[in-house]
């Protein structure tokens, strides 16, 4: 809160907040919130008002939601595929075709790895196009392997991440990146999500943070996995925290000679990892706490020490327009999908 | 607190329309608020709620946490963060005892004492974080409520501490996706999402170092035990999470358990759902 606020909200008496700020069922499901605030005008009190049109600006209609579960849709829809063209499981041939190559250097183990991780992003866009998005109302589009170009290429078959389609390192880069991309796209739209009482929107989510955390999981297996294969490259941690930001938190030190798409897209990807400040909303202000500066921390080590711990201690979010910038590679640009 | 999107800053003046509903707090709660412009300086970040009731008041000079003194209120976000505050207490101490363990050079590998370090120090951040962001609101140091039987019987082998780290970091999980639709402040809601997913980076990790009895070495970091039919993670209302944490007799007389919540949610927060938590994570 700032000082400007103190006369207007001394002038507010809570019974009258009371009576005219408590229509929560309206006005959280986007329905007759004008009412409160034509209200709050026609007493005259501009406290009020205020207090209804700000009330108003919090509630998330259900076409936000539904947003960010179609949202959700598309970006579980190329993780699925993807998947499926490196195992050789696509409906699509020339998908399967493309990731020959790799797909004979993959030890059976990573072979198991990556069929439950496809389990997985089979079982989200499942759950979001038949129950999550019906929910709201929606219909979930029709994405299909061949709106998808896994190079990076926009559809050319030839983008920087061609590599991955002939080199094992390559690969599980791309699907480590994949995932965290995963883990903050959907941590960036969670809040978009959060409408208190509201049982569907509960339920939406309660379940986005489940499958949140499901993908952190795999991005956390892939980096041990890379790990095990380049044990000199302490940044890929056996703990599975991204440590660092921006492409140096990729850890592709064990790609030779990357394409310079491949960086930048990296460089997006990873983009802000290395955040350590975080606001915290105390009911009256927002504040701003360095985690890299605490008191409490000596026992971590030095300050360098303490600011990677701190970095690692945190995922960050991305936002949905970050998240576009960074999938649009990956889609055909005649797949005839608009991106959100 | 209501809902903040992030963004909205200068519409804080109403987020306290909701507090404004809590009759026993309304009237004091709008004067507190008036002096808002001041308690921004206070030390803690939470510390301006201390002065309002109800907020899951046990603040600064209360140690003793046997016979249920330690309450969370979990109608504010405040509450909710209080019992995360509580959990990563007890992760930071325990992983703290592990890397300090005479057998810790023994028991684990450098690879593993790489992880259980990362472990250890990523804790200790969130509790810093946590302690600081709360203030008076903090929970107490619960080290001194640390059963140190049941710590020393853990400590004493690789699968004991590999078994209790993967309680712990699925407990965080769990109890961190099912308290997110009670948080009402998106900015609040984002520092739960920054935890959770590097707690589930730990769970995962852990569970693809020691796979529990059953599990495949290559599908435990996300096995069928853990994750359902929807792709869906483990999740726990806090009542479950706590009585979970009681169970391991970790902390003396059960001094946190479901017991210790004074208040559950409300309605108009969110609703309770089934909760999804195998016998061994």
């Amino acid at each position: 809160m700032t000082i400007s606020h103190q006369p207007i909200l001394d002038g507010v008496d809570p019974e009258i907040m009371d009576t005219l700020v408590t229509r929560r069922d309206a006005i959280r499901r986007g329905a007759s919130v004008s009412s409160t605030v034509a209200a709050g005008l026609a007493m005259g009190s501009v406290p009020v008002m205020m207090a209804a049109l700000s009330k108003d600006a919090y509630a998330q209609a259900p076409s936000a939601i539904l947003d960010v579960l179609q949202f959700a849709f598309i970006l579980e829809s190329l993780e699925n595929e993807f998947y499926k063209a490196v195992l050789g499981t696509s409906t699509n041939s020339a998908q399967n075709a493309a990731f020959a190559g790799v797909r004979a250097q993959i030890p059976a183990s990573a072979q198991q790895v990556f069929r439950q991780i496809q389990k997985h992003e089979q079982q989200h866009t499942d759950f979001l196009r038949g129950t999550a998005i019906p929910l709201f109302g929606g219909t979930a589009p029709s994405w299909t392997a061949n709106d998808f170009d896994f190079t990076g290429g926009s559809g050319s078959g030839n983008g920087p991440f061609l590599q991955a389609t002939t080199q094992l390192d390559h690969l599980l880069l791309v699907a480590q990146a994949v995932e965290d991309t995963g883990v903050r796209a959907y941590k960036g739209q969670a809040g978009r999500l959060l409408v208190n009482g509201d049982d569907r929107a509960d339920v939406a989510l309660e379940s986005a943070l489940r499958i949140h955390s499901v993908e952190a999981r795999h991005a956390a297996k892939i980096r041990r996995l890379r790990r095990s294969m380049n044990m000199d490259d302490t940044t890929l941690r056996f703990s599975g925290y991204v440590m660092g930001g921006g492409v140096a938190a990729a850890g592709a030190g064990n790609i030779a000679n990357p394409p310079a798409g491949a960086v930048a897209a990296l460089g997006l990807i990873y983009g802000g990892e290395d955040n350590t400040v975080h606001t915290v909303f105390n009911g009256t202000a927002a504040v701003n706490l360095d985690a890299a500066t605490l008191s409490g921390l000596d026992v971590i080590g030095d300050a360098n020490a303490r600011r990677q711990a701190a970095m690692m201690a945190f995922d960050e979010p991305l936002s949905k327009e970050q998240v576009v910038a960074i999938v649009r590679g990956f889609i055909r640009s005649d797949s005839g999908h608009a991106l959100p | 607190m209501a809902k903040h999107t992030q963004d909205s800053a200068d519409a804080l003046v109403v987020a306290d329309a909701d507090e404004l509903m809590r009759p026993t707090t309304r009237r004091n709660f709008v004067r507190v608020m008036g002096a808002g412009g001041a308690v921004v300086l206070l030390p803690g970040v939470f510390s301006a709620c201390s002065t309002t009731p109800g907020m899951g008041a046990t603040g600064t000079g209360a140690t003793a946490m046997d016979g249920g003194a330690l309450t969370f209120d979990l109608r504010s976000d405040i509450g909710i963060f209080r019992l995360v505050h509580t959990l990563e207490q007890l992760e930071a101490a325990f992983y703290t005892a592990v890397v300090g363990s005479a057998s810790f050079g023994t028991f684990f590998n450098a690879g593993e004492r790489e992880l259980f370090t990362d472990l250890r120090n990523v804790e200790i951040v969130h509790r810093e974080f946590l302690r600081t962001a709360l203030g008076s609101q903090a929970v107490p140091d619960v080290t001194g409520s640390i059963n140190t039987t049941t710590l020393n019987a853990i400590l004493s082998s690789r699968d004991g501490i590999l078994g209790a780290a993967r309680l712990f970091e699925h407990l965080g999980v769990s109890g961190l996706n099912g308290a997110g639709k009670y948080l009402q402040d998106a900015r609040n809601l984002l520092i739960a999402g920054k935890f959770v997913s590097v707690e589930a980076r730990h769970a995962a990790a852990l569970r693809d170092l020691a796979p529990p009895s059953g599990q495949s070495a290559n599908t435990a970091f996300a096995g069928d035990d853990i994750i359902d039919m929807n792709g869906m993670d483990v999740k726990l209302e806090a009542g479950a999470a706590l009585d979970r944490v009681a169970a391991t007799n970790l902390v003396r007389n059960g001094a946190v358990s479901s017991r210790n919540i004074s208040n559950a949610p409300t309605a108009t927060q969110g609703k309770a759902s089934a909760n999804f938590f195998p016998t061994t994570p």
